[in-house]
C-alpha cells in the first residue's frame, strides 16, 4: 500500500506541469460549453414556450436528437461535419460540440424554471396593466433565472466531466494527457488515478462554490 | 362604473357563468357571495380580462370593451385586482412592488413613483416596510402591500377575490380595515368574501351567485333579513 502511494506521488510530481496546462484547457472547454449552451438553451427555451407550433416543433426535434444520442457521437459528427468544411481548430470543434450538447439540457432547465413560476405572478402583473413582454422580462424571467442557477451549476459540473470525451478528437485536456501518460509510462493505474484526482478536486471546488452561492440566495430571500 | 351584461363564460364543456348581469355604480361597494365553485372568481377575472367572455358585454366607465379591437392591457390597468394569495413579486422589495407598474406602464418618473409608493404604503400602515422583501412579511402585511400596489395604478374600480381567505384569523382584521377605509373614501369595489360582518358593515349591496347565475341582489339588511331565494336562505344559515 505505501508503495502505491509513492508511485502515484512520483507520477503526480513528474506530470503536474503538463496537467496544469491540460486543466486550463478542460476549464476553457467547460466554460465555453456552458456559456454557449446557455445562449442556445435560452433561445430554444423561448421557442418552446412561444406558443408557435413551428418553433416548438423545431425545439423539440433539437432536444430529442441531442438527448437521444451519445455526446461522443455528437463530437465526432461535429468534428467531421464542421472542421472539414471550415478550417476550425479541434479545440473549437470540441467546445462547440459541448455547447450544442449542453444547449438541449439547459433549454429544459430554463423551460422548467419559467413554467415553474406561479401563474399568479403573471396574473398579478397583467392585472396591473403590464403587457406580455413587460411581464416576461420584468416579472417572470428574473425569478426563473434565479431558480435556474442551481441546476445550471449542476450542468457545469456535468460538463466539466463530459469534456473528457473530446479526447477523441485530440484536444489536449486532462483525460487526453492522462491517456498518453498511461501509455508512455506503462503506469496506467497510477496515471488514471491522478486523472481522477484532478477531476475530483475540480468538481469539489465547484460544488463548494455552488453551495456558497445557493446559501447566499437563501439568505437574501428567506 | 362597471357593467356586465349577459356574461357567459365556459371552460370547454363546463359553462361557469350563465348570463350574469351586474351593474356596479360609481363609489358602490358590492359584495359577492356564493358557495365554492359557483363562479365568483371567474366573474371577477372576466371583469379584468384575465378571462375572455364567450358572450355578453362589459362596460367600464362608459366604454364598452371590444376585446378584439381594444388594448386590453390598458383596460386592465384601470381595474385593480387583489388576489387571495397576494401574488407579490418576491424578487422585488415592498416599495419596488408598488412602483413597478407606475414606472413600466405609466412611464412615471422614478422619484415621483417612489413618493406615490411611500404615501400608499403609509396609507396601508406599512411605511416602515418599504425596503424589505415580501418573504419577511406576515400574510396580512402582504395583502396590504398588494392593495397598495393595485392602488398605485389609480384604478377606477377595485376587485377583491377572497382577500382574507388565506390569512390566519388574527390577521384578517387589518386587511378588512384597509378595505373599509377605501370604501369610505369612495372607491368603487367588488369584493368576493366570506366575511359577513364586513359585508353587513361596508357593502351597499350583497349579491349571491349560484351555479353561474345571480339569484339574489339586495342591500345588506334585506339580504340577511328577507332573502327571496331558497338557496340564499340556506347559505345564510350556513354562514351565520
Ligand atoms: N381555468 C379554468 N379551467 C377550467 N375550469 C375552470 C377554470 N377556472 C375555473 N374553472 C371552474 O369553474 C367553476 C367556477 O370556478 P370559480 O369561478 O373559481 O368559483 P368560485 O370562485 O366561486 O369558487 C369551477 O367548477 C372551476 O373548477
Ligand atoms: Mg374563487
Amino acid at each position: 500500500m505505501p508503495e502505491i502511494i509513492t508511485t502515484v506521488y512520483d507520477v503526480f510530481m513528474r506530470t503536474y506541469p503538463g496537467f496544469l496546462e491540460a486543466t486550463v484547457v478542460t476549464l476553457q472547454l467547460t466554460a465555453i460549453g456552458v456559456i454557449l449552451g446557455t445562449v442556445i438553451g435560452l433561445v430554444f427555451a423561448l421557442m418552446k414556450i412561444s406558443g408557435s407550433k413551428i418553433l416548438q416543433a423545431i425545439a423539440n426535434i433539437y432536444i430529442t436528437i441531442i438527448r437521444g444520442t451519445p455526446l461522443i457521437v455528437q463530437i465526432m459528427f461535429l468534428y467531421f461535419g464542421i472542421v472539414e468544411l471550415y478550417t476550425m481548430s479541434n479545440f473549437w470543434a470540441g467546445a462547440i460540440a459541448l455547447g450544442v450538447h449542453n444547449g438541449a439540457y439547459i433549454a429544459e432547465i430554463f423551460r422548467g424554471s419559467i413554467q415553474g413560476i406561479d401563474p399568479g405572478q403573471r396574473e398579478a402583473s397583467m392585472s396591473l396593466g403590464m403587457d406580455r413582454r413587460q411581464t416576461m422580462s420584468r416579472i417572470v424571467f428574473p425569478q426563473a433565472l434565479r431558480r435556474s442557477i442551481p441546476p445550471l451549476g449542476n450542468q457545469f459540473i456535468i460538463t466539466l466531466k463530459d469534456s473528457s470525451l473530446v479526447y477523441i478528437i485530440g484536444v489536449a485536456e486532462i483525460f487526453s494527457l492522462g491517456n498518453r501518460e498511461a501509455a508512455q509510462s506503462y503506469q496506467p493505474f497510477e496515471s488514471f488515478l491522478v486523472v481522477a484526482l484532478y477531476y475530483l478536486v475540480l468538481v469539489m471546488i465547484f460544488t463548494f462554490l455552488l453551495r456558497l452561492y445557493e446559501n447566499k440566495l437563501d439568505v437574501d430571500r428567506a | 362604473m362597471i357593467i356586465g351584461e349577459n356574461i357567459h363564460k365556459s371552460f370547454g364543456d363546463l359553462e361557469v357563468l350563465k348570463g350574469v348581469d351586474l351593474h356596479v355604480k360609481p363609489q358602490e361597494v358590492v359584495v359577492l357571495v356564493g358557495v365554492s365553485g359557483s363562479g365568483k372568481s371567474t366573474l371577477l377575472r372576466c371583469f379584468n380580462f384575465l378571462e375572455m367572455i364567450n358572450d355578453g358585454k362589459i362596460t367600464i366607465d362608459g366604454h364598452t370593451v371590444n376585446p378584439k379591437k381594444d388594448n386590453l392591457t390598458k383596460i386592465r390597468a384601470e381595474v385593480g385586482m387583489v388576489f387571495q394569495h397576494f401574488n407579490l413579486f418576491p424578487h422585488k422589495t415592498v416599495l419596488e412592488n408598488v412602483i413597478e407598474a407606475p414606472i413600466t406602464v405609466k412611464k412615471m418618473k422614478k422619484e415621483a413613483a417612489k413618493k406615490l409608493g411611500t404615501e400608499l404604503l403609509e396609507k396601508v400602515g406599512l411605511g416602515d416596510k418599504a425596503n424589505v422583501y415580501p418573504s419577511k412579511l406576515s400574510g396580512g402585511q402582504k395583502q396590504r402591500v398588494a392593495i397598495a400596489r393595485s392602488l398605485a395604478m389609480q384604478p377606477k374600480v377595485m376587485l377583491f377575490d377572497e382577500p382574507t381567505s388565506a390569512l390566519d384569523p388574527e390577521l384578517v382584521g387589518e386587511v378588512l380595515q384597509v378595505m373599509k377605509q377605501l370604501a369610505e373614501e369612495g372607491m368603487t369595489m367588488v369584493v368576493v368574501t366570506h366575511e359577513m360582518k364586513f359585508a353587513k358593515e361596508v357593502a351597499d349591496r350583497i349579491i349571491m351567485i349560484d351555479e353561474g347565475k345571480i339569484i339574489e341582489s339586495a342591500d345588506p339588511k334585506n339580504f340577511f333579513e328577507n332573502p327571496q331565494n331558497e338557496r340564499t336562505k340556506q347559505f345564510i344559515q350556513l354562514v351565520e
